[in-house]
């Protein structure tokens, strides 16, 4: 006779103060005898700015991936889990009668599919289709969905010829009015997950400063209690998981301290805006924070939403660690000078690496018979194409992941030109079990994605 | 913001046909030349059979007019409709193609070998018109009326038709009344809708004004001989054996459209026109009625031809919408300003 019960799914490991840290999916989690459990099927946005240099984006060839051009190097251990979408189009983001501003417009419009308005102060989008599947599904998670950023979060002020920086810095919007800012900063988030789902007050902070305490020290008992009921593989997984948990701790508390020691007028990457205390210098391990944080939120199912703005669109900033002074923005009009746009190819190549290695993250995460990378959309994109010439078709576009066994993989789609991309987001809402006939300017379904 | 430093931009003109005659490709060289003098701004051409080889000659004569894709700027792609019969190939729409300069290098490229390499028209009507001027905008249509009437049911496209079009021009019919015309009996379902329900004023251009003024061979020869390699002039000498001179339904239906005042034609009186079953067309007056009909005027016709060989054989005139690119050895900006060219296309 079965007498195990399954432990519940939104099983917490709770502890003094604020702490509370929800658990991955465990075995002990299915019924004995049940069909295994469906993983969440979870998406994820990583927006690069500035287009791309695309001779070294697109490959020469459709179908199965060969070689991969040389942007998308990094994703060469991964190319069987992504497919490369070409020719998706954003109108929105074209003037259409608005003048100079493909940079606000392309991001304002990246994910709601409308023409933003062009103002500094009546500020007019759209419900991005993200903040429509968090309406219909959030609520089966703690958070509806996550929105992150690493670079900038202001949301006023003119930052490009005439539209609001809220345009530029923001990717999903709940109300034609309201932007959702990126949380930019790792303390921040990891207390957003971890804590009440709110940052610590100035008295937890101290008290956890003080006596250097692990969040995982809260919960220890609760940790001790599970343990004893759950096999060997599941005590590896939690293991592993809290680990993980951990290891971001540790980045967060190196950082801290660094930054304790450093000017932090030195901190904006020669930006010239002084990074918040918490936000690492260097922009790989502020990647590698957020990263880490993301996989253990799809992995603990917290969210199956996360928009992450890896620099904002017109973004300036200099990447010393490339060896490059000059700003992203000013690079990406090149005027077709060969030294200039090396640079930017560099530089497109460097954030690839940068989400390749959260795809590793991701796929090196088991979960039930696959990994995590499995059930999810991560799709890694710009709302501009080639930088110079400020083009807003066959936008750069990959998607990484089969969206639970759905799509064919492994190779690259080309649409007929003009295919709007809110196409792709339609797809998406299916995927994600939100059933929208209309978003933007779509025309239909994205077709020939699947497995069928 | 309404208009630019530039003023109001000059009318967005939106082309429509089955390329199953050759005035059609004469309309879009035409519609180039005009744009040339600032009469218009082409805005997309859009077929309406699914024919690729079509398509490519379609697109190459648009990057023989708009060169690469200019800064903030690019090369729109040919609407082609995916569904329906590919119908002829004239020998028109390959032999350009394989004409050989002296390094052995082919004159005209041929980019369009796949479906994706065109676009949805219903998708570039909305898309393109978004970018015009209110009521700055005409749609010329030389073909069966598959694609515009197939608009109509498009959401958005009706309201920015309402919003940004003057009128429709379309090379078809027969007028006051006559035999069934081929465009119109090519998709009668089609005409009829079209003509019920657009929503702008129409103008037809009946056969019989393309058949009244035609379109002088000879200047093949002569005055698009002044453009090495023109792509339509190639068509034309390829259509069929020269010399020959052309009915210019078509053009009649891009000159008026463009240049509506210019009294190339007479224009009838307001009226209702009907599309019978049978494909043939009617005309009743009504004081209320937004139909009209061209009428070839004797008198104007040497200034009508004068028109569609100076227009259609006018040169590429590429714009410049943006600051020309640097060279890679410029030391100063005089010399990168004495080497505009455009940036090659992505």
């Amino acid at each position: 006779m079965i007498t195990r019960k399954a432990l519940p799914r939104r099983t917490f490991l709770r502890g003094l103060g604020s702490a509370g840290i929800a658990l991955p999916f465990l075995d002990a989690m299915s019924p004995a005898f049940a069909a295994t459990v469906k993983a969440p099927v979870r998406m994820a946005f990583f927006y690069v700015p500035n287009g791309m240099i695309m001779d070294s984006w697109v490959p020469s060839y459709e179908g199965k991936f060969q070689a991969l051009p040389r942007t998308l190097k990094a994703m060469e251990p991964y190319k069987d889990d992504m497919i490369q979408i070409g020719n998706l189009t954003h109108n929105t983001g074209r003037a259409l009668l608005d003048g100079a501003g493909d940079h606000g417009r392309c991001s304002g419009s990246y994910l709601t599919g409308v023409q933003v308005k062009k103002s500094l102060i009546d500020i007019k989008n759209s419900i991005s289709f993200d903040q429509i599947v968090a309406n219909e599904i959030g609520k089966q998670t703690r958070f509806p969905s996550l929105e992150l950023g690493m670079e900038d979060a202001r949301q006023a002020g003119d930052c490009d010829s005439g539209y609001a920086c809220a345009y530029t810095n923001n990717l999903s919007w709940r109300s034609e009015t309201q932007p959702l800012p990126p949380i930019l900063d790792p303390r921040a988030l990891f207390e957003r997950m971890f804590g009440k789902g709110v940052p610590m007050t100035p008295e937890e902070k101290t008290r956890q400063a003080k006596y250097r305490r692990s969040i995982l020290d809260f919960v220890t008992d609760d940790t001790h209690k599970l343990e004893v009921t759950l096999g060997p593989t599941d005590r590896r997984k939690l293991d592993e998981y809290l680990s993980s948990i951990r290891e971001v701790e540790r980045q967060i508390e190196r950082v801290e301290k660094d930054h304790s020691e450093l000017d932090p007028q030195k901190f904006g990457g020669g930006t010239g805006v002084e990074k918040p205390y918490g936000i690492p210098a260097d922009f790989a391990e502020h990647f590698r924070m957020m990263a880490n944080m993301m996989a253990i939120a799809f992995q603990a199912d917290q969210t199956r939403i996360i928009t992450f703005l890896m620099t904002r669109e017109g973004s300036s900033r200099p990447y010393r660690e490339l060896g490059i002074p000059d700003g992203h923005h000013p690079l990406t009009h090149h005027r077709n000078q060969e030294d200039l746009i090396e640079k930017v190819r560099q530089i497109n190549e460097y954030h690839v690496r940068q989400f390749a290695s959260f795809v590793e993250k991701m796929k090196s995460t088991k979960e039930g018979d696959g990994t995590l990378l499995d059930s999810c959309m991560l799709v890694y994109g710009a709302g501009l194409s080639d930088p110079n010439a400020h083009l807003h078709e066959d936008l750069p576009t990959i998607m990484v992941g089969k969206g639970g066994n759905y799509f064919k993989t492994g190779r690259r789609v080309v649409t007929r030109r003009e295919t709007p991309m809110c196409n792709l987001f339609l797809t998406m809402m299916d995927r994600m079990g939100v059933k929208v006939e209309d978003f933007g300017d779509s025309n239909g379904r994205l077709e020939g994605l699947d497995l069928a | 913001m309404q208009f630019g430093r530039g003023g109001k931009p000059s009318a967005g003109a939106f082309f429509d046909t089955d390329f199953a005659t050759v005035d059609c490709v004469l309309a879009v060289s035409l519609l180039h030349g005009l744009q040339g003098k600032n009469d218009c701004r082409v805005a997309i051409v859009t077929m309406s059979r699914p024919n690729l080889q079509v398509a490519g000659f379609a697109d190459a004569l648009e990057r023989f007019y708009r060169g690469p894709a200019a800064v903030f700027a690019q090369v729109p792609p040919i609407g082609m409709r995916t569904a329906g019969k590919a119908g002829d190939t004239p020998a028109a729409f390959t032999v350009p193609f394989d004409k050989k300069n002296a390094e052995g290098k082919p004159v005209l490229v041929n980019k369009v070998h796949s479906v994706i390499e065109t676009g949805d028209p219903n998708t570039l009507f909305r898309n393109y018109l978004e970018a015009q001027n209110d009521q700055n905008a005409f749609f010329v249509l030389a073909g069966p009326a598959t694609n515009l009437a197939a608009a109509l049911d498009f959401k958005g496209v009706k309201a920015l038709l309402v919003a940004k079009v003057k009128y429709l021009v379309i090379a078809g019919g027969s007028f006051p009344g006559g035999t069934a015309e081929a465009n119109v009996k090519a998709d009668v379902t089609a005409a009829k809708k079209l003509i019920a329900e657009w929503p702008t004023p129409i103008i037809m251009a009946g056969s019989e004004v393309g058949a009244a003024i035609a379109f002088p061979g000879a200047s093949i020869d002569k005055e698009f001989a002044a453009t090495p390699d023109h792509p339509a002039a190639a068509a034309y000498r390829a259509w069929k054996p020269m010399p020959y001179d052309s009915p210019s339904g078509a053009l009649a239906a891009a000159l008026y459209a463009t240049r509506p005042k210019e009294g190339y034609f007479k224009v009838s009186e307001p009226g209702i026109v009907t599309v019978h079953d049978d494909g043939r067309t009617s005309f009743a007056p009504a004081a209320n009625g937004k139909h009209q009909y061209l009428m070839a005027d004797s008198a104007q016709q040497e200034k009508v031809v004068q028109a569609y060989v100076e227009l259609a054989s006018a040169k590429p005139v590429i714009q410049q919408r943006f600051r020309p690119p640097v060279a890679a050895d410029a030391k100063k900006p005089a010399d990168a300003a004495d080497k505009l060219v455009p940036p090659p296309q992505p």
